[in-house]
């Protein structure tokens, strides 16, 4: 299981190396079209191939690596903060307001999200450069995606107010924001932990489902997300098993993060 | 003596009888037909019904794009245009044995003009206010007078459907190769061969051979696709570049390129004057030098080549080469010339600073495209504009959408930029074109439903369309279409990018089969069609 | 000698009530004993002195009077500065009332920061002199570990330094010797009575079990049925006790219990 861990750290330092110096991995700019050779099969200019506009997939995959590996985690970490603020202040105070902010974050929670996220996409201006799109994209995930996690703090906070060193911590004077930092933030540190690593593979993949309906990274930027819209036509797709990189790369990335998080509910 | 005949008989009738088997023809539609009625047929499946099952007085063959006879033996344009006559086969009967003559051509037309009916069918005989009426002669002789000239008029008469008068089954009786036997929703529909269908093969034989044709409903052009590859249906009407690759890796055989369509692939700018746009862009939009340098730095040759392996043309104008007779021969194509393209925006005052383009006063030029998300040729089209525009220092964003937000943006809010799309010409006739080139119309994209026509050069179209549509000679039409067709490569309103080939897939095991470029591209003879 | 604490209250939740008319005396120096079956309304009664059974949707009607001041009428930030300061509260599970997340340096340092302005050195000394008083080892080395690492009779002298951090003037100690064995029990039963005796703290001391309490209590007052039934020194509830309910007490003990010498004229 160690080594599975360290495999997975690894991994994940490569990957975010490689994302990090894309400027220097990659043989090519991920937007340069190489138009003398689309669609062609890797060979030692192209390791993964051109894709249908000849512009060289192992750039673009990298390049698309960092966009996904950056702004996931942001995002991640906007929600986990949003998810502890709402939760919390919903699970110390209770009452109504607890109650107000459940019925919130259920709406959160039924409405199709997805729906909404590409309601919000289309009414962004027209002239938006790639570069805002993908992190507008990534900025309404993270704004979107608190609901579920504000939740379980909410819960968490809930129980923790249960909890008899709470009640102790009161009974000894602590009361509002000490009782809060000292008390039950250190002690929800781990639900947070836990939340902000599952939400950066869901924030990924929901970017790859944005942009599989072309409403994620505008072109020619690449995310995890774009590249995978290139295996919609599966069902047509001539034997290439390079194509299947960009998902084998979101799997290797996802399951890495996963392997971590569970060394991480280990701990706390 | 008597073996030699029947080896002589053999010899006769051995390649024929491979077309003699009968057998089941099955292809895909995309949905249920909205109709079965053939009068009403107007979205492309209810068409595909009305082409297998229903007689028409005459059929524009789709390989020489001329007129030839079918119900009728001959017919006659009268009065320039006002009048026409038809000469019609003798003793043929309706699929359900009832008798065909003229007063069936007659009632039908007079059903289609029905005000209450709504046919888009019989719209397009409407050339002016008045009554269409259509008188049986004799049984064998019809006339069908209109209160003015109706342009195009003979080639119209491609899409009536003969109903009879007097048959129990009304419009379910049909004169063509099959009638309809069973439709199970959503799923099929079977069509029967038609016992009674008079056209006969060159051995005198009855046609169709097939005995029925199987029209599978399905929405998903990949899964037809992969039924197609399956053997489970015959003919693709048109497939896409990608599987076309993808099928001539795995067996030439299987697909065909019937050559450049008469379908346009096109980017326009918006110019209307109520779009919500800086003056500036406005400028850019409006100015002919501007649309014409962007033109010039789109490198078509690259676009048919990369995005569609090489089965599409670099466009000239407003109709493809395909359309053999309208096709305006004297355009050239837009040259690739990057150079030429800066020269022509020098003129307008625009110059480079550090690789931008700038304006007149000083605006960076950048815009965004918006085209329909999911259609990958275009999405590609377009990255390669992108792509194309910025080696002459304009910045363009490419903004893929859903349709219906596409649609709502180009006719109804008018809050983009410049758009890619496709227009699918169904009808070589110029006539077809009056609802995009008259200044009024609602699908004159780039500035649609003038009052008065914005520039000079859209005034003259509008003077020529007219022109061309109230006159029944069709050399004085071809004329005036020339100049419009010359106006518009000179003003291009729309930048015709490419015209894309048809591509079809055709099973090996289909027989006779001529591909054409115009609809319906693998079975418009499909009374020939026959199955190994 | 003015009592230190008086009360005279009823104690409700939501339609029931738990203790009807509860008169109570604490005077200065003494331990008070507070005796009856589990779930008989005793903790409550801690809660209500605390001023925290509005948390538990209690309701506290009559009087509560400290040094002479009525506790129910004041506000809450009064309570605050209250809480620990003058009463200090010792739980009844020693290990779940410790925050997991935190060393045992932090917790008690920041408790005495609650009340405490003074710096780290300060803060330091009372600490040592907490510890010392619970005869906890005063090394760096224990008190850097966290609950889990220590042991449940040094988890209950850690509560009870905290408690004595301010030198209250009133020690509640909410059965804090039930989670214990029977060695420890005793050792925590004198420390309280040396701490009673050395800082001449008052206390408290709520329990079920009667001779545990018989042998630090100045007086014990039974509790059934939600009123005190009879109050008198440990000797009179033995050897003389009035009320059946006491009388059935007692005779349920297997072994008469050691009495503590008769240390102050303390009276029923």
């Amino acid at each position: 299981m160690k080594a599975l861990r360290w495999g997975a750290t690894a991994l994940l330092i490569l990957a975010a190396l490689a994302a990090i110096g894309a400027h220097y991995v990659a043989p090519a700019g991920y937007e340069h079209q190489f138009r003398e050779s689309p669609g062609v099969s890797p060979s030692a200019q192209h390791p993964l191939g051109t894709d249908d506009l000849g512009r060289d997939r192992f750039a673009r995959l990298i390049y698309g690596l960092r966009v996904s590996l950056i702004l996931a985690p942001l995002a991640a970490a906007l929600t986990t903060l949003m998810a502890a603020l709402i939760g919390g202040i919903a699970g110390y105070c209770g009452g109504w307001v607890e109650g107000c902010a459940l019925v919130i974050m259920d709406l959160f929670l039924s409405i199709p999200w997805l729906f909404l996220l590409i309601t919000v996409r289309a009414m962004l201006p027209l002239n938006i450069s790639p570069e805002s799109s993908v992190f507008i994209t990534f900025l309404l995930l993270g704004v979107l995606g608190w609901a579920a996690s504000a939740r379980i703090i909410c819960a968490g906070t809930r129980d923790l107010l249960k909890s008899e060193f709470v009640w102790l911590a009161r009974a000894s004077g602590f009361s509002g924001f000490k009782l809060l930092r000292l008390h039950l933030l250190p002690n929800l540190r781990g639900t947070l932990l836990a939340q902000f690593w599952i939400s950066i593979p869901v924030f990924i993949i929901a970017e790859a489902n944005l942009g599989a309906m072309g409403l994620g990274v505008a072109e020619p930027l690449p995310s995890l997300g774009s590249l995978l819209r290139e295996l919609q036509n599966v069902v047509t797709l001539r034997p290439e098993p390079w194509r299947f990189m960009p998902l084998l790369v979101l799997i290797m990335v996802v399951s890495c993060f996963q392997t971590l998080l569970n060394k991480n509910e280990v701990r706390t | 003596m008597k073996r030699f005949l029947l080896f002589a008989l053999a010899l006769l009738v051995g390649p024929l009888a491979f077309a003699q088997n009968g057998g089941e023809l099955r292809f895909c539609i995309n949905s249920e037909p909205k109709t079965f009625n053939p009068l009403l047929a107007q979205d492309d499946n209810s068409e595909v019904i009305r082409y297998l099952t229903a007689g028409v007085l005459l059929r524009v063959n789709r390989i020489t794009q001329k007129p030839q006879p079918e119900l009728a033996t001959g017919w006659k344009v009268l009065d320039g245009g006002k009048r026409i006559r038809f000469k019609l086969r003798e003793g043929l009967r309706y699929s359900d044995g009832t008798q065909f003559s003229s007063a069936d051509v007659a009632y039908t037309m007079q059903q289609l003009m029905d005000p209450a009916l709504h046919s888009t069918t019989g719209d397009a005989f409407r050339s002016a206010e008045g009554k269409v009426t259509a008188q049986a002669v004799s049984p064998t002789v019809v006339e069908i007078a209109f209160p003015a000239p109706v342009a195009n008029l003979v080639n119209l008469f491609d899409t009536v459907a003969i109903v009879s008068e007097k048959s129990p089954q009304k419009e379910t009786a049909t004169l063509g190769p099959f009638y309809m036997a069973e439709h199970k929703s959503g799923s099929y529909i079977l069509l029967k061969r038609n016992p009674n269908y008079w056209k006969k093969d060159a051995a005198g034989r009855p046609l169709p051979y097939l005995d029925s044709v199987r029209l599978e409903i399905e929405q998903n052009r990949e899964i037809e696709a992969l039924r197609y590859r399956r053997g489970e249906v015959h003919l693709i009407n048109t497939v896409s570049p990608a599987i076309f690759e993808k099928f001539t890796a795995d067996d030439p055989s299987l697909v065909r390129d019937a050559g450049v369509s008469s379908d346009t692939e096109q980017l326009w700018f918006n110019q209307s004057p109520t779009a919500s746009l800086p003056d500036y862009k406005r400028a850019w939009f409006t100015s002919t030098n501007f649309r014409r340098a962007i033109s010039q730095a789109i490198n078509r040759e690259d676009m048919a080549r990369v995005v569609f392996r090489g089965h599409a043309k670099p466009a000239i104008g407003i109709i493809s080469p395909a359309n053999k007779f309208w096709f305006n021969s004297k355009l050239k194509p837009h040259p690739y010339d990057p150079a030429a393209a800066i020269k022509l925006l020098q003129q307008d005052g625009f110059h480079q600073e550090n690789g931008v383009l700038k304006d007149r006063g000083g605006h960076a030029v950048e815009f965004s495209i918006i085209t329909n998300a999911g259609n990958r040729p275009r999405e590609n089209m377009a990255a390669m504009i992108q792509e194309d525009l910025k080696k002459i220092g304009i910045k363009v964003s490419v903004a893929p959408m859903d349709f219906p937000s596409l649609i709502e943006r180009i006719s109804d809010k008018l809050n983009y930029e410049a758009c890619l799309l496709g227009l699918v010409n169904a009808d070589l006739d110029p006539n077809s074109q009056m609802n995009v080139w008259l200044s009024s119309a609602d699908n004159h994209q780039w500035n649609a439903r003038q009052k008065t026509p914005a520039t000079p050069w859209e005034a003259q179209i509008d003077k020529l369309m007219r022109a061309q549509s109230s006159s029944a000679d069709n050399s004085k039409r071809k004329q005036y279409w020339d100049e419009v067709q010359q106006i518009a490569w000179e003003q291009e309103p729309f930048i015709y990018l490419v015209n894309k080939d048809t591509l079809v897939a055709i099973a090996p095991g289909v027989k006779n089969a001529q591909p054409s470029t115009l609809r319906p591209q693998t079975y418009w003879n499909v009374e020939e069609l026959a199955l190994k | 000698m003015a009592a230190l604490l008086q009360t005279r209250l009823t104690i409700s939740y939501k339609d029931k009530t738990v203790l009807r008319e509860v008169c109570l005396e604490i005077n200065e120096g003494e331990v008070l004993g507070l005796v009856g079956h589990s779930g008989c309304g005793k903790s409550s009664l801690a809660l209500a002195v605390l001023g925290l059974l509005g948390m538990k949707d209690g309701k506290v009607t009559g009087s509560i009077r400290w040094k002479g001041e009525e506790l129910l009428t004041l506000k809450e930030s009064a309570w605050l500065k209250l809480r620990g300061k003058e009463i200090a509260f010792v739980p009844q599970s020693p290990l779940s009332s410790l925050n997991p997340a935190l060393r045992i340096e932090t917790q008690l340092a920041e408790a005495w920061k609650l009340h405490q302005s003074g710096g780290k050195q300060e803060c330091q000394k009372a600490i040592l002199a907490a510890l010392e008083n619970v005869s906890l080892p005063a090394e760096k080395e224990f008190l850097r570990r966290y609950p889990s690492e220590i042991s449940v009779g040094q988890a209950q002298r850690v509560l009870i330094a905290m408690a004595i951090l301010h030198r209250p003037s009133l020690l509640i100690a909410d059965e804090p010797t039930s989670a214990l064995d029977a060695i420890t029990q005793s050792e925590i039963l004198d420390l309280f009575s040396h701490l009673n005796r050395k800082l001449g703290m008052s206390i408290l001391y709520i329990s079920h079990d009667l001779p545990s309490v018989a042998s630090i209590c100045d007086r014990i007052a039974i509790v059934n049925d939600g009123e005190i039934v009879e109050c008198a020194p440990p000797q009179q509830i033995f050897f003389a006790p009035t009320h059946a309910f006491t009388r059935r007490l007692v005779a349920a003990l297997p072994s008469m219990p050691q009495m503590p010498e008769k240390r102050r004229g303390a009276s029923a």
